[in-house]
């Protein structure tokens, strides 16, 4: 599934619906265009490099920052 | 003393005034509340004030005093808490009508802590709904209004905090900062604001938006108060398992006034970005008073800024949906519409992408402890404006029209996605009049070192000795 900016109208009601949301609310034509505004902000995201990266399951700053 | 000379005394002056019995709480209380009834409802920096409470408080405390049971520098010493840090018995609104009527049962650690220290609660100070926007705007409890041009706004989302600790209607206040809510208020209203490092000071009993980007901190008015602050909240909490077990130093004795031996790194790609022409001055300016204090200073660099909204905006979006997914589902409607929106949209990022972006914060903060090897703070612009107006979607900088939001964000977020602290301290005025502000950052729980170099530039300068016209 691609959240990036290509989200079309078909996997936003997918999504949508999934999340518990009601698709025929007329609130819907409001938060469409939003959402793909929003996720279009973050697609440089799949760009980083992150291989050799894992996530951060639970976060420690103090894990980088040994002197 | 005057009234209005205790309301614009530091939390360190008024507590050695109250050591040395000079002054009583109650007068104290009595001047601000004073302070509170002259700039209100102009400024807006309230959801709730307690006056019978603190009065009472202050009494107490009096009597405390006197029966020689002084219990240190925040020992009747009136503080104001963001509207999303739980007290008992208090309503808790976090910004939002949907909560007008939740009352905890229990304090948050901080409110607990600062009881503890023998401080007064004055009330609870207005934010941006659900502390989901940088510019402190509400349309439920009113906007709030930036004490120096009341059109601007406060910045957000601890915009109360912002306007009431500037205005004097508050020694300290309590911010909460995500991607910059401490530190966007504090520059644009000209006090001081610390984001400690994340796991200092306990997030138990404060409203979440994001559990790995939330830091509580103080805004103050000088750089001496937030290290007094800090001694009474900082330290590990069994509530909230990602505090420290380490010892907290005392960080008011890091205040040496000195920054002999610093390195202080200039990030060139914070230079690079948008940023008002008046704003860069002064920065530059404020970076070259460090040099003559003694701090060596070099550029170094900083690649993945350019990622930082990315990386911090995925996280945010998705635990904040996360957190608020049943309060979206039986009161969505009843949200301003802005903060709904932004709510809403974290339940379309996938799992892939939050975890994607967990392993960029790692690379981030990879290359961020690379620099930290060079230099021992990096220094940059907490705001690339001043205060922009109320509801002001766009801003122009430099010739260029930016998001409100993104622009106020472009500065702070690196330094939650890193976790390590970071301050914003007052270095100058625009012409029109309008604060900026100084941000400098250091490792991870080495926040005294952070203060200590705040507090040298600051004693070097007036800035924080000027009062707004309201």
């Amino acid at each position: 599934m691609d959240s990036g900016s290509a989200i079309d109208r078909q996997a936003f009601d997918f999504l949508a619906r999934a999340a518990g949301l009601n698709v025929d609310d007329p609130h819907m034509e409001e938060l469409f265009p939003y959402v793909q505004n929003a996720l279009a902000a973050n697609e440089g995201l799949r760009n980083i490099d992150t291989s050799g990266f894992e996530p951060e399951a639970s976060f420690d700053p103090a894990h980088f920052y040994q002197g | 003393m005057e009234p209005l000379e205790l309301c614009y005394m530091s939390a360190g002056e008024l507590s050695r005034h109250i050591r040395d019995r000079q002054v009583s709480p109650v007068e104290i209380i009595d001047a601000h509340l004073a302070r509170i009834e002259a700039t209100e409802p102009t400024l807006n920096s309230f959801i709730t004030l307690l006056p019978d409470h603190a009065r009472e408080a202050a009494r107490r405390a009096e009597a405390q005093i006197q029966a020689g049971n002084y219990r240190g520098p925040l020992h009747g010493i009136p503080v104001g808490l963001k509207d999303l840090f739980n007290t008992a018995g208090v309503r808790t609104t976090s910004g939002s009508r949907v909560l007008d009527n939740f009352i905890p049962t229990e304090d948050c650690t901080v409110a607990a802590r600062f009881q503890q220290a023998g401080a007064i609660l004055l009330g609870k100070l207005n934010m941006h709904q659900f502390a989901y926007g940088p510019t402190g705007e509400n349309f439920d409890y009113g906007h709030m209004h930036n004490p120096w041009n009341p059109e601007m706004v406060t910045g957000g989302s601890s915009g109360g905090s912002g306007s009431a600790a500037a205005a004097g209607q508050c020694t300290i206040t309590m911010g909460s900062d995500t991607g910059g809510s401490v530190r966007i208020p504090a520059a644009l209203c000209g006090i001081v604001g610390l984001k400690p490092t994340y796991g200092l000071v306990s997030r138990a009993g404060l409203t979440p938006l994001s559990w790995r980007l939330d830091h509580p901190g103080p805004m103050v008015r000088t750089v001496e108060d937030a290290a007094i602050t800090m001694n009474a909240i900082a330290g590990h909490d069994p509530a909230d398992p990602a505090t420290t077990t380490r010892t907290v130093p005392d960080y008011t004795a890091a205040l040496t006034g000195s920054v002999e031996g610093l390195r202080i790194g200039i990030v060139k790609e914070y230079f690079e970005a948008p940023l008002d022409s008046e704003v860069e001055t002064a920065v530059r300016a404020a970076i070259a008073q460090m040099s003559e204090l003694g701090a060596t200073v070099t550029e170094v660099s900083l690649p993945m800024f350019a990622d930082a909204q990315a990386i911090s905006g995925t996280i945010l979006m998705s635990e904040a949906a996360a957190y608020h997914r049943d309060l979206l589902a039986k009161d969505g409607d009843k949200l301003t519409p802005s903060v709904r929106l932004r709510l809403e949209a974290g339940l379309f990022v996938t799992a892939a992408d939050y975890l994607k972006a967990q392993q960029a914060r790692a690379r981030f903060n990879y290359e961020m402890s690379q620099l930290f090897q060079e230099v021992d703070l990096l220094a940059g612009p907490s705001e690339p404006i001043t205060a922009p107006p109320i509801l002001a979607t766009e801003v122009p900088i430099g010739g260029r029209t930016v998001g409100t939001v993104g622009a106020l964000t472009q500065y702070t977020r690196p330094y939650n996605i890193s976790g390590t602290p970071a301050i914003s301290v007052p270095c100058g005025f625009s012409q029109a009049g309008m604060p900026m502000g100084l941000q400098l950052a250091g490792r991870a729980f080495e926040d005294a070192t952070v203060l200590r170099a705040a507090h040298a530039y600051e004693q070097s300068t007036g800035w924080h000795l000027q009062r707004p016209p309201v």
